[in-house]
């Protein structure tokens, strides 16, 4: 896959595969083209050639809108939700494209789910903590059901005890047969709960094995592991 | 049921705001109403401006051309082609929300600063257009003649030739507007409005497409913005190209940002401060504008989100 912006070209031949259940971690330098892969496959950046299929259907050229139909969520880099809105109201937006009668019972289900939610009910999202942050907006993904769940750097700013909550939950929505793939700058730990994983380096595969192999290559380990 | 009393008897005072001036002040009823004419026609278009900046965050300085062509679609209807008030308005409604969405295409490819360049580029070609498309506009010679508006037909027609008449006619049409804003920017459509206002990324992750939803407070805001161009054209009676000018967009900015963008209430409270406060100080002729900007300047430091956010924080504080 080739993507990038305006002119400037971000993803210069990058290819991976995903089986279904696995998580797969995407990790690099910055500026390797990390977000941009998983932009890219959600449709939020334009591919300027090849191919992104999702068992064999083509997701290439498609709008954020057609590829979520589809059962891919995205979630975001950063604080990513509405801070002025309450947790329920941002479950409430996660679930925005759904009309079926099942959505109050999903939002409470992951309330019970999620108790640091649920007790945060009615207060606004700008008021948790970073933790309670992150795993407010995988929840919010996870109400639309998806068979692949794409998180970018999911324990950004976390201290790491609220990292390990992070990717706790991560593992679990695994474990309910989601399909994760996940960018991190948290290369260790990502490697660790993974079962596959790239290293990307400008815009192009540069190692690529189980979250194990990689743990174990020298030269990872040298250049993004630190030590 | 304090808060029903309290709008009903705001309401009927609205209505029978004419009888007031008349008990209150008799010689000044005419000057009165026609500054509460023009208090209701901006409040209403500041609050269709309001729904593209306030409510979907995209800074259009487009809309005095909407205003613009709704006006002049009214005016050349009723002036050439004996179109009435209804028809006239409903076609400059149309066509207001066309063009918006025409131009919205691309603009909307733009981001930001670009955005409102590129709009405010549109608005100055249009105003060009106004000025030196003689042949149709008249241009500097203004469109004359426009008749006051009449609503029904044939001998059923009721003729809105007063100022009370018109002032009832703005009321409403604010009534409407301000229905029609509050539709909008609540509920399920509002929540998604102000997703893709604050967090364009995750309003896309949650599947809500930024760019249809600009788009569609963009061409409602048109609509309106024409809707109201026509009642303007038609209660002036005369209009020339400078009523669509850049510094419409300047006063609906002041009219937004001082009342409190994105709030009804505040832009209301906007408009009226922006039509009548320079009335009242005509008591200090030389200093008037002077002080009418000292005093907006005032408001901007004192209540930076608006004189609306001070009124709630104010009733907050009554209720705790």
């Amino acid at each position: 896959m080739r993507a990038g912006y305006a002119e400037v070209e971000v993803l210069r031949g990058v290819s991976l595969e995903v089986r279904s259940g696995d998580i797969v971690s995407i990790i690099g330098a910055n500026g390797a083209g990390k977000s941009t892969l998983l932009k890219t496959v959600f449709g939020l950046v334009t591919a300027h050639g090849g191919s992104i299929r999702l068992a064999g259907e083509e997701l290439a050229g498609r709008r954020p809108v057609e590829v979520l139909a589809r059962g891919v969520s995205y979630v975001p880099q950063g604080r990513c939700n509405f801070p002025a809105m309450t947790v329920e109201e941002n479950l409430e937006m996660g679930a925005y494209t759904r009309n079926d009668a099942g959505v109050r019972r999903d939002i409470d289900a992951m309330m019970q789910r999620f108790p640091m939610l649920g007790s945060k009910r009615v207060d606004p999202a700008g008021t948790l903590s970073g933790g309670q942050q992150q795993v407010l907006e995988i929840a919010m993904a996870l109400l639309l059901h998806p068979r692949l769940l794409l998180v970018d750097e999911p324990s950004l700013g976390l201290d790491p005890r609220m990292a390990e909550l992070v990717f706790a939950t991560i593992e679990s929505i695994n474990r309910e047969g989601t399909t994760v793939v996940m960018v991190e700058q948290n290369a260790k730990t990502a490697l660790s709960i993974s079962h596959r994983a790239f290293v990307l380096e400008l815009g192009r595969n540069r190692f690529e094995g189980t979250g194990r192999e990689l743990l174990d290559n020298p030269e990872v380990r040298t250049h993004y592991l630190g030590r | 049921m304090r808060r029903a009393v309290a709008w009903g008897l705001g309401g009927a005072a609205l209505v029978a705001m004419p009888w007031l001036v008349r008990a209150v002040a008799p010689g000044q009823q005419r000057y009165v109403l026609h500054i509460l004419v023009f208090t209701g026609l901006f409040a209403a278009l500041a609050l269709s401006y309001d729904l593209v900046v306030g409510h979907v965050g995209s800074l259009s300085l487009a809309h005095p051309a909407f205003f613009g062509i709704g006006a002049y679609t009214a005016a050349l209807l009723a002036t050439r082609a004996g179109f009435t008030f209804l028809p006239d308005t409903l076609a400059a409604m149309i066509l207001a929300g066309l063009v918006a969405w025409l131009i919205g295409v691309p603009m909307f490819r733009l981001h930001e600063h670009a955005f409102a360049i590129g709009t405010l580029g549109f608005a100055m070609v249009t105003h060009i257009v106004a000025t030196n498309w003689v042949d149709l506009t008249r241009g500097p010679l203004c469109v004359t003649g426009i008749p006051r508006p009449a609503l029904g037909m044939g001998p059923v027609a009721i003729k809105l030739t007063s100022v009370p008449h018109y002032y009832w006619l703005a009321l409403a049409s604010l009534g409407l507007v301000a229905l029609l804003y509050h539709g909008l920017t609540t509920f399920r459509l509002g929540r998604a409005f102000h997703a893709v206002r604050d967090n364009e990324m995750l309003a896309a992750a949650a599947g809500i497409d930024p760019r249809r939803y600009r788009m569609l407070a963009f061409v409602v805001g048109a609509v309106v913005a024409g809707g109201i161009g026509a009642l303007y054209a038609h209660y002036i009676t005369v209009l020339c190209p400078e009523e669509m000018t850049v510094a419409l967009t300047i006063n609906l900015l002041v009219i937004v940002f001082i009342g409190g963008v994105g709030r009804l209430r505040g832009v209301v409270i906007g408009a009226v401060l922006f039509t009548v406060l320079p009335e009242i100080l005509r008591i200090a002729p030389t200093w008037r504008l002077v002080i009418y900007g000292g005093l907006l300047l005032a408001i901007v430091v004192r209540w930076p989100e608006g004189l609306e956010s001070a009124l709630r924080r104010s009733g907050r504080s009554r209720t705790a």
